[in-house]
């Protein structure tokens, strides 16, 4: 049971989902397609085999009817995973989630709670077009009583995954679409990354970069790049951005002196700005020696055209120039 | 208003200052740096300069007081200006500087005076340079940091950053580059066209006086013809510093005696083999010397001495240092007890620290504690030398080549194998004869090497 495979992103949440509703009765997945078509990703493509339409429920159209749903069997003690097709539908499903799903535990003192998960594929990056690519996280973040989470690897989706369904408060769990087909050393048994706690996923003395979902993979590639030149990076996951894991981000800037933050979503108003903020807030303060400076998409909507689809969000390159315009080598 | 000299705190365990000598009469005019007076500390000796300029109206200690820190020392004004008459004790001025620094009362020392007067001057006196003044400095919050830290004026470190920003590394580089200097001396300096840079400082951590820029202007030989230049730094630095202290301080005193080595070569060239199978090293006669030195130190107790303050100290040790030249310097390395060792194991020990002295891996610890040095140039066609002490020793050892020489033996002349030592003494601590007996014995042992036994 204790052996570690390659599964693929993908792979990781459907068998953190699988293996979670083994043990439990009281987890049910609901959504539109995921029963024989398997969800529009192929997430839970196979489920419905093993655990029957009972607990992998085909819904209608409707993401307010799902949430809705979703909301209310939480409520009565089961423990909904609810799916999303395009995570730009949570527009449909958010007072749902804003004025219910966060709510409703507060405002009756805690005699009732709502643990359930959204979980929904986000990002650009598949040809998709602006009403399907778009990463409305920071929307979610801001609204108190949601919780946020944001795998970057297999390994980490599979054990916040975990983490998300045991939480007696709403989750919304963003997958990247790019992610998906991604690799990485999954252990077979279940395991539990708890939420809130950020992943260095490289260490470096000259700079930290601050990424989310896919975006971790391109620093990675951008600082393979940045070491052929000396300059040492250091990369910060924080995997879930509520709760936030202050402490590791502003440990990691006292470190290196120097920040760059990079997320897909549209940069104006987006999450990154929060994170330079508590840096500017934070002890961290006296140690910069340099502008933070954040990366983010285009204020634009997505494009359909590939090549202007890649121009819309940060890219390798651009992480590369930001790197060495905060170490003034560019 | 007349303005108060007080004796300044120098060092947070400075307590009392002694003054030792009066620069400026009573009546004399006095500018901004001018030298006011010497005191000495527990620590150093320092000139202490003006801030002010004006009249020296009152001078209340005389040379050889000792005054607490922040007590009035005199007074500086206009001519005719009232003054008490007895010494007013501690300076208001100094207290509520303290108080108002209350964050690190123990910083609060001359240089945090000088630098805040440095801060005035720029910012009044600069007058062809005020947009620049004026203008907000750029520098990152790090940059900042650190330069408060070390109390620096950022306005004079230059920006490498984007539009002049400033760095933590601009910061630490200034740190670095930055020399020391009294306001005046920067001005006269920055008149002569003289860096800084190239001027050594008498004051305290190299800090420049204006005495010492104006060293500079005197126009000397070697800055007429060129030459390659090294600045004097690290070990170099610390050689210099040492022999100096060394000539200066201490008397220095040579004897010389000439020893017959037939029996020393003999024994070596019996031992040379057990030792080698045993250590893996050769003997050599660096070994052998070292070995006599420490029998003959234990019989002659008298050497094996510093001076500390007023004091003699009597060392139980006998831990002898060996002069080894290495790359752009010196290292004495010290061999501890070595009376208590065999000439095998003080082979290994004098090859190892030899070995770790040239590659720059000894410890401290195998650099301290010595009682007594030898320096040996047998290697070069030297006869005899004038070793210089290595502090704080009294006595140090200086042998030279062994070389055969005509010798008078028993009515006949004889070539024999004559080495000569030179024995340099602090006269301070030991006599004339104390040291010729040592020196005598030792070349006795030298000579009949079997008195190792006894």
């Amino acid at each position: 049971m204790d052996g570690l495979r390659e599964l693929t992103y993908l792979e990781a949440v459907r068998e953190a989902m699988s293996q979670e509703m083994r043990e439990n009765e009281d987890v049910f997945i609901l959504g539109e397609d995921i029963g024989v078509y398997g969800g529009a990703f192929g997430v839970t493509r196979g489920m419905i085999e093993e655990f029957g339409p009972e607990r992998i429920r085909n819904t209608p159209i409707s993401e307010a009817a799902i949430s809705g749903t979703a909301v209310g069997a939480a409520l009565t003690g089961m423990r909904p995973i609810l799916e999303l097709q395009f995570s730009d539908f949570i527009t449909i499903a958010m007072d749902n989630m804003v004025n219910q799903a966060a709510k409703i535990r507060y405002m009756y003192g805690g005699k009732g709670k709502v643990p359930m998960v959204l979980r929904t594929p986000a990002g650009s990056g598949t040809g998709a077009a602006a009403q399907h690519s778009q990463s409305l996280e920071a929307w979610m973040a801001h609204v108190p009583g949601l919780k946020v989470v944001q795998p970057s690897t297999a390994y980490d989706a599979k054990g916040l995954l975990k983490a998300a369904i045991d939480d007696d408060n709403p989750v919304i769990f963003y997958e990247h679409k790019l992610c998906y087909k991604t690799k990485s050393d999954v252990p077979e048994e279940q395991y539990s990354i708890p939420l809130g706690k950020a992943n260095i996923k490289r260490e470096g003395r000259d700079v930290t970069i601050v990424a989310t979902a896919i975006m971790v993979h391109k620093a990675l590639e951008a600082a393979e790049e940045l070491e052929k030149s000396g300059i040492s990076v250091e990369i910060i996951d924080p995997r879930t951005l509520v709760p936030l894991d202050t402490e590791t981000i502003i440990g990691s800037v006292k470190k290196t002196s120097r920040l760059v933050v990079v997320h897909e979503a549209v940069k104006r108003g987006g999450f990154g700005g929060e994170i330079a903020s508590i840096i500017a807030e934070s002890e961290a303060f006296d140690y910069l020696d340099a502008p933070i400076k954040r990366l983010g998409g285009k204020a634009v909507p997505i494009p359909y055209n590939p090549d202007l689809e890649k121009a819309a969000v940060p890219g390798v390159d651009d992480i590369v120039l930001a790197v060495k315009e905060v170490l003034n080598r560019s | 208003m007349a303005k108060e000299i007080f004796m300044p705190k120098l060092s947070s365990t400075m307590e009392v200052g002694t003054l030792l000598q009066w620069f400026k009469n009573e009546g004399d005019s006095v500018e901004v740096g001018d030298p006011l007076f010497e005191i000495m500390t527990d620590k150093i000796n320092i000139e202490v300069e003006s801030y002010e300029e004006g009249i020296l109206l009152k001078k209340y200690f005389a040379e050889e007081d000792e005054i607490p820190i922040n007590h009035v020392i005199g007074y500086i004004g206009e001519a005719g200006e009232h003054i008490p008459e007895a010494p007013p004790g501690e300076s208001v001025a100094a207290v509520q500087d303290i108080l108002s620094d209350s964050r690190q009362p123990a910083m609060h020392d001359l240089e945090e005076i000088e630098i805040s007067e440095t801060t005035t001057i720029n910012e009044t006196g600069d007058t062809g340079n005020e947009n620049s003044q004026s203008e907000k400095i750029r520098a990152t919050p790090a940059a900042r940091r650190v330069a408060k830290e070390h109390n620096i004026v950022l306005s004079e470190v230059p920006g490498t950053g984007p539009k002049g920003r400033i760095h933590q590394k601009d910061v630490g580089d200034f740190l670095q580059s930055a020399p020391k200097a009294t306001p005046l001396a920067k001005k006269v300096a920055g008149a002569e066209r003289i860096d800084l840079h190239t001027i050594n400082g008498s004051g305290p951590q190299g800090k420049i006086y204006r005495a010492d820029v104006e060293k500079m202007r005197q126009p000397s030989t070697a800055s007429e013809t060129g030459g390659r230049r090294m600045k004097m730094e690290g070990i170099r630095k610390v050689v210099a510093e040492r022999m100096l202290q060394s000539k200066t301080t201490a008397p220095h005193v040579t004897l010389t005696t000439e020893v017959d080595m037939s029996e020393a070569i003999h024994l070596r060239k019996q031992l040379l083999g057990t030792i080698e199978k045993q250590t893996g090293f050769r003997l050599s006669y660096t070994e052998i010397v070292l070995k006599a030195v420490a029998a003959c130190l234990k019989r002659h107790r008298n050497l094996n001495v510093s001076l500390e303050g007023n004091e003699i100290i009597f060392h139980e040790e006998i831990n002898l240092g060996i002069a080894v030249a290495v790359e752009n310097g010196l290292l004495v390395p010290v061999v501890k007890e070595a009376d208590q060792k065999g000439l095998s194991d003080l082979t290994a020990e004098c090859k190892r620290l030899g070995t770790a002295a040239r590659n720059s891996n000894l410890k401290p610890q195998e650099m301290s504690g010595g009682t007594f040095t030898i320096s040996n140039l047998g290697m070069y066609a030297i006869d005899a030398f004038t070793p210089v002490i290595n502090q704080p020793e009294s006595a140090i050892l200086g042998v030279g080549r062994i070389n055969e020489k005509p010798v008078g033996r028993n009515g006949a002349i004889e070539l024999r194998p004559m080495m000569v030592l030179s024995l340099s003494f602090d006269h301070r601590v030991i006599d004339g004869a104390p040291a010729a007996a040592f020196l005598t014995n030792l070349k006795e042992v030298l000579e009949q090497p079997f008195k190792l036994l006894v």
